[in-house]
């Protein structure tokens, strides 16, 4: 492909397209000539013993066996087969009939018939303090709440767990946890990128969005449609205009000197790369410049996807034009509020006092906010689009028309024509990609692995599934038997035996599959930044559990902001509540995001991400152990340690209950005893370094100070750190 | 190509993790270096057979690069590219041919021309000029080249040190100094392999995006050590807890850890205790590296040192302090150079005089130190702005600016280089008689980059990255080695 591809075509040949392989070589001979494999002069070159003429051209020649398969593919008539990926799944795909595995789901019959061909079968199930954390982290992406953790840990019953899986699918944290997937699609952020990365402060209206969209179980057809065309609509409501916002997501430059046209383009073409990338798992950035070097997408057709986007009303203005105005619900609720007292008065004449002037003009000072929005041009001045020639804006090819890309499907007899009808194209049942591309994140987000690992590329670059029936299964049953529900896709995922396995690993299996494809244990991965920071505020009992709002700025070290004159610097949420939010609500500067959560490896958002590369970095150890935020959690914790009981055991396996939801084992405890014995030593000289370690919590003791120690060990164990 | 480099991560990965369980003791450097700086240089080459793309590897002049990053662009016509005629031409109208079909920033309508504003002389064996402005740099003109015709695209602050820096004018590309560092690894196992110190009255325009990873993996990034409060974030102990008590707090979480890798058998439990230690370790070395205290006064002396201040000259010395530990990629911004004319901070003879006299001692010392501790025969020392100025005055909206001042300039700047590697006491390059555009041996800033990882052994074209269905490389689908300038 490398050099019969979209870009190099020696000899006049590429084997992207059947058409192009069938064509004339620049020698005027055929490559391929079906039916006669004489004809063809691929079969004389890989059968060529001169090395110089010999294909392929490097290393060894293909054997034998090779050369027979491609001669009779020749003599049969040289059918082209299309990518998996682009053909549609089928239907009516069954899974397996296993006659033994009596009481699993149909889920894992898919899993445990490829175990089997490799004689393997699934693990045992996980342990009840295992599962609870697991899926308590996956759904909400915070531990759970004591109530339900107990509720589970006593409940023998065979349906503890799916009491439990509906509870935390019930949850408003489980909003919270799934947009904060959604955002690194979207490349959400609260600036607007560049040099002066001015700020978008109303922009987190689209975030509560997305919350909102999640915890209404909002079907992924109607949330793909609102967000990429809700204002192409039929009279479309308030919410439906503002995820449109999810496309003004794209950075705009302010710069002096720039052309703002430039910048526009820019703009455009980030949405097409995001919209292929999110519902489609397909790669567009090559095909900008050139045809598809690896997959069948013609250079063109890129064009026909930018004219689908090329015809709104922003231009790249420091303003974010267009944008819509709306009321956020604090100010609905508090407008609504005004509005009934001064109805109230009216009813009983009582309109001249200051009382009602006061109302008046408070009903009055509540404006809306403006938040930036998709909105398309009028009809006659539409903007036409050309090809740009090897992707230069400024040097326009032909005309194109908007449309998409054949090789993913074609929907019905005529391509789309505006952002709705592509919008409906990617959530038609017939769309090969939407239903995989999207299954497969969710199954990435639980099992630290998607069944295609290379989740933002379907295509022939992009790995293959080893399950790949499972992949289909799920697709179709997500759009058909779910109608597009993700919580009920996500319960049926970790309602199956293969979720809820133990991770243990085996020398032996690790040997054989050691990044676990082929799913013979549960899922062991690290948490996500957000989660990392939730889980600290939340076990030591100092989050906010607060949902929806502005974006707050908790502290962080002084200067790390100090990048750009021309926007005010961070500026500390001065209510204490709005230091301990979870992750998803700090303010989210592209330029210089949260410390902590870029150790972690969140992205910058300033482009769409499918995938965050998980690293183990001493950096992180340095947030968890030393960053005031988690100093504070070790304080709170221990505090929550020490008021529960006055026998240190009690208090260490007090600490373990909160985090890990089990006892400690006789190892672990004896560890943190002979921790608490050494901190008291080192402590017992240096009362200066215990009034330093306890200060603002109310207990200065030796014992404090080494409470505090092991409550930062416990938060900084792998088990606390990863979701096993 | 992308499941190739997949593989060989994975492959890597996979080696690093046997290689420390066979040892099954904690703490060992190596295998926890693998995490911090990709893969180790020794497991590459166990895998020479495979190794990063199946080309040999080039042989490297230089193990690692100081660059000296002056952001907001100095005027090269005012410190280096001496144009007598600009005396003449002083105050007289731009001709409209220099304005047809050109962008400026801020430039509109006729500018006037502006003369050189400094004295200039030759110095040196090799004749080099040199303006008044930097007396202390004279001394050293025969240890470096200076390339006179460099031009970018970018005339804009961000997008231009961007592309200086990541290749790409637009966000979201790996930085020079995570190419490097992921092509070659770090040779330091208790620092960061790229450091970033900046002074100047604030950060850089193109922001922390200049030393960012990208789409590699995060552990390229480029760790900036701060000049206040800790250097590196968070590597101090929260108040109250001590070296001793950090220790044994270490041990418990490391012995729980590896009790829990006994019963579960995740390799990735061993990898983070060795963070841990790592960690540790580095709470030691990065304060010891960093306190530049110890240093002797006659080296105070020599770079004008003052420490506990932010200054270039504390991290001119600094980066030769982390030279010596073996830090393969550092970066100094220092900004205030954006002399526009429209106040006293951006006039030439204000806030630019000043900035040269910030910058002078300290960059000689830096260059003399190297030379005399042996280290520019592997150091590459770079300097320059992400572009140049204009020969006229700057006319904001039309009105000519209150102060003496230049707009931005891509067509032609200056640049200079020395160390392992590169032909010194030269000039390469030359402008017209007004030092507008270059007229030969003109560099673009894809190929300084093409020629700076040469000299570290690494050919851009195959210094590659797979993201987005493309593979990306610091040169984009440009770039071209230099080989003039080279030894």
């Amino acid at each position: 492909m490398t050099c019969h591809g979209g870009i190099r075509q020696k000899g006049g040949l590429s084997f992207l397209f059947r058409e192009s392989a069938l064509d004339s070589l620049t020698s005027g001979d055929f490559a391929i000539v079906p039916g006669s494999a004489n004809k063809s002069t691929v079969i004389e070159r890989i059968n060529e013993r001169d090395p110089e003429l010999r294909m392929p051209p490097e290393g060894s020649p293909l054997d034998p066996n090779e050369i027979s398969i491609l001669t009779n593919w020749i003599k049969q008539g040289a059918q082209w087969q299309d990518h998996w990926a682009y053909v549609a799944p089928n239907p009516s795909l069954e899974p397996p009939e296993l006659s033994e595995k009596k009481g699993k789901r149909d889920l894992d019959k898919f899993v445990l018939n490829r175990l089997r061909a490799e004689g393997l079968t699934l693990s045992e199930e996980a342990s009840k303090p295992t599962l609870l954390r697991r899926v308590s982290l996956d759904l909400i992406g915070l531990p759970p709440p004591e109530s339900l953790a107990n509720k589970f840990l006593d409940d023998a019953s065979e349906d503890a767990f799916e009491n439990l899986v509906d509870s935390l699918l019930a949850s408003l944290h489980f909003g919270e946890r799934w947009a904060s997937f959604w955002l690194d699609l979207a490349r959400y952020a609260d600036s607007q990128g560049y040099q002066k990365d001015n700020l978008r402060p109303t922009m987190w209206m689209y975030r509560d969005w997305v919350i909102d969209a999640f915890n209404q179980d909002m079907p992924f057809d109607s949330f793909t449609i609102y967000q990429l065309a809700g204002d192409l609509l039929t009279r479309p409501n308030e919410d439906q205009l503002l995820a449109t916002a999810f496309h003004r997501n794209t950075m705009s430059n302010d710069e002096g000197g720039t052309d703002d046209e430039e910048f526009r383009v820019a703009a455009v073409l980030d949405r097409v790369n995001t919209t292929y990338e999110v519902w489609q798992g397909t790669t567009m950035g090559c095909v900008q410049c050139h045809s598809h070097p690896y997959d069948p997408i013609r250079h063109e057709e890129y064009y026909r996807a930018y004219a689908l986007f090329n015809n709104t009303q922003d231009r790249d203005h420091t303003s974010d034009e267009p944008k819509m105005e709306l009321l956020s619900s604090p100010q609905r609720t508090l407008k609504t509020d005004y509005w009934k007292q001064i109805e109230l008065l009216r009813e009983t004449g009582d309109t001249i006092g200051k009382t009602y002037e006061e109302m008046v003009n408070a009903f009055m000072a509540i404006n809306p906010l403006k938040v930036p929005v998709m909105r398309e041009l009028p009809l006659d001045s539409s903007r036409t689009s050309h090809v740009f020639v090897r992707g230069n804006w400024l040097v326009h090819g032909e005309e194109v028309q908007p449309g998409v890309p054949e090789a993913l499907g074609q929907p019905q007899s005529r391509h789309p024509t505006d952002r709705l009808e592509l919008a409906q194209w990617l959530v038609h049942s017939k769309n090969p990609l939407t239903g995989r591309v999207m299954v497969n994140r969710f199954w990435e987000q639980l099992f630290g692995r998607g069944l295609v690992e290379t989740l933002e590329d379907f295509g022939s670059q992009g790995s293959v599934p080893i399950h790949q029936e499972l992949l289909d299964w799920l697709a179709i049953q997500f759009s058909d038997e779910h109608r597009w529900s993700v919580k009920s896709l996500l319960k049926q995922i970790v309602m199956s035996a293969t979720y809820r396995q133990t991770s243990k690993i085996s020398p032996q299996l690790y040997q054989m599959d050691p990044y676990n494809t082929l799913l013979a244990r549960g899922p062991r991965v690290r948490l996500s930044a957000e989660q990392i920071r939730d889980q600290a505020l939340s076990v030591s009992g100092l989050l906010n559990g607060r949902v929806y709002g502005p974006s707050v700025m908790p502290p962080q070290p002084e200067g790390v902001w100090n990048v750009i004159r021309h926007v005010k610097g961070w500026q500390t949420s001065f209510e204490p509540e709005n230091q301990n939010r979870r992750a998803i609500y700090t303010f989210w500067r592209r330029v210089s995001p949260y410390p902590s959560m870029i150790s972690f490896d969140a992205t910058s958002r300033e482009l769409c991400v499918s995938r965050r590369i998980r690293t183990n970095t001493p950096l992180q150890a340095f947030v968890t152990l030393n960053d005031p935020v988690f100093f504070g959690a070790a304080q709170s914790l221990a505090t929550r340690m020490l008021e529960n009981s006055d026998d240190v055991l009690n208090q260490i396996s007090f600490g373990f209950q909160q985090t890990l939801f089990r006892e400690p084992t006789h190892l672990e405890l004896e560890t943190m005893q002979s921790l608490f014995r050494h901190s008291l030593d080192l402590y017992g000289d240096t009362p200066i370094e215990v009034s330093k370690i306890t200060d603002g919590i109310g207990e200065e003791s030796p014992s404090m100070a080494a409470l505090i120690n092991i409550a930062s060990a416990i938060l900084n164990l792998d088990e606390t750190i990863t979701k096993g | 190509m992308k499941i190739i480099r997949e593989l060989f991560h994975r492959e890597c990965e996979h080696l690093t993790r046997r290689h420390f369980l066979k040892q099954g003791s904690l703490g060992l450097g190596a295998a926890a270096l693998s995490y911090l700086t990709g893969c180790h240089t020794s497991l590459l080459e166990d895998h020479s057979d495979k190794s990063f793309l199946g080309t040999p590897k080039l042989v490297p002049k230089a193990k690692r690069i100081i660059f000296l990053h002056m952001a907001g662009a100095p005027s090269q016509l005012d410190l280096f590219d001496y144009k007598p005629l600009l005396h003449q031409l002083d105050g007289k109208p731009c001709p409209e041919s220099l304005l047809k079909g050109k962008r400026f920033a801020f430039i509109t309508g006729i500018p006037e021309m502006l003369g050189p504003q400094f004295r200039f002389s030759q110095y040196g064996a090799s004749g080099s000029w040199v303006s008044e402005l930097l007396p202390h740099f004279t001394e050293v003109v025969d240890d470096v080249l200076f390339m006179k015709a460099m031009h970018t695209e970018e005339f804009n602050h961000a997008p231009a040190q961007l592309f200086m820096h990541t290749g790409s004018p637009r966000l979201g590309r790996p930085s020079f100094g995570s190419w490097v560092n992921y092509g070659l690894g770090s040779e330091n196992e208790n620092l960061p392999g790229f450091v970033v110190l900046v002074s100047g009255n604030s950060q850089p325009s193109g922001g922390k995006s200049l030393w960012g990873s990208g789409f590699l993996p995060s552990v390229y990034q480029g760790v900036e050590f701060r000049s206040k409060g800790d250097p590196v974030l968070y590597v101090s102990n929260p108040e109250g807890i001590r070296r001793n008590v950090r220790r044994v707090v270490t041990d418990a979480i490391n012995k729980i850890n590896e009790s829990a890798y006994q019963e579960v058998g995740d390799p990735e439990i061993l990898t983070r205790m060795a963070q841990y230690e790592m960690a540790f370790k580095m709470q030691m070395s990065v304060p010891e590296a960093t306190d530049i205290g110890d240093e002797p006064e006659y080296i105070h002396k020599m770079y004008g040192t003052d420490p506990g201040k932010l200054s270039f000259a504390n991290n001119c010395l600094l980066a030769r302090r982390l030279a010596e530990r073996n830090v393969r990629f550092i970066q100094l911004y220092h900004r205030g150079w954006d002399s526009h004319g429209s106040n006293d901070f951006e006039n030439l003879h204000g806030g630019f005089v000043q900035r040269c006299a910030e910058i002078d001692q300290p960059m000689t010392a830096l260059v003399k130190d190297l030379k005399q501790r042996g280290m520019l025969e592997d150091t590459l020392v770079v300097w320059g702005g992400e572009f140049g100025r204009t020969p006229m005055q700057e006319n904001r909206q039309g009105n000519t600016n209150p102060f003496k001042g230049r707009d931005h300039h891509g067509n032609a700047f200056t640049m200079w280089m020395t160390g392992a590697g590169v032909k010194t006491g030269i000039t390469y390059g030359e402008t017209d008689e007004i030092g507008y555009d270059g007229i030969n041996s003109r560099i673009h800033i894809h190929d300084l980059q093409a020629t700076l990882l040469n000299r570290l052994g690494l050919d851009h074209e195959k210094l590659t990255y797979p993201f987005q269905g493309r593979d990306f490389r610091l040169t984009d689908v440009h770039g071209r080695v230099v080989n003039d300038i080279i030894t």
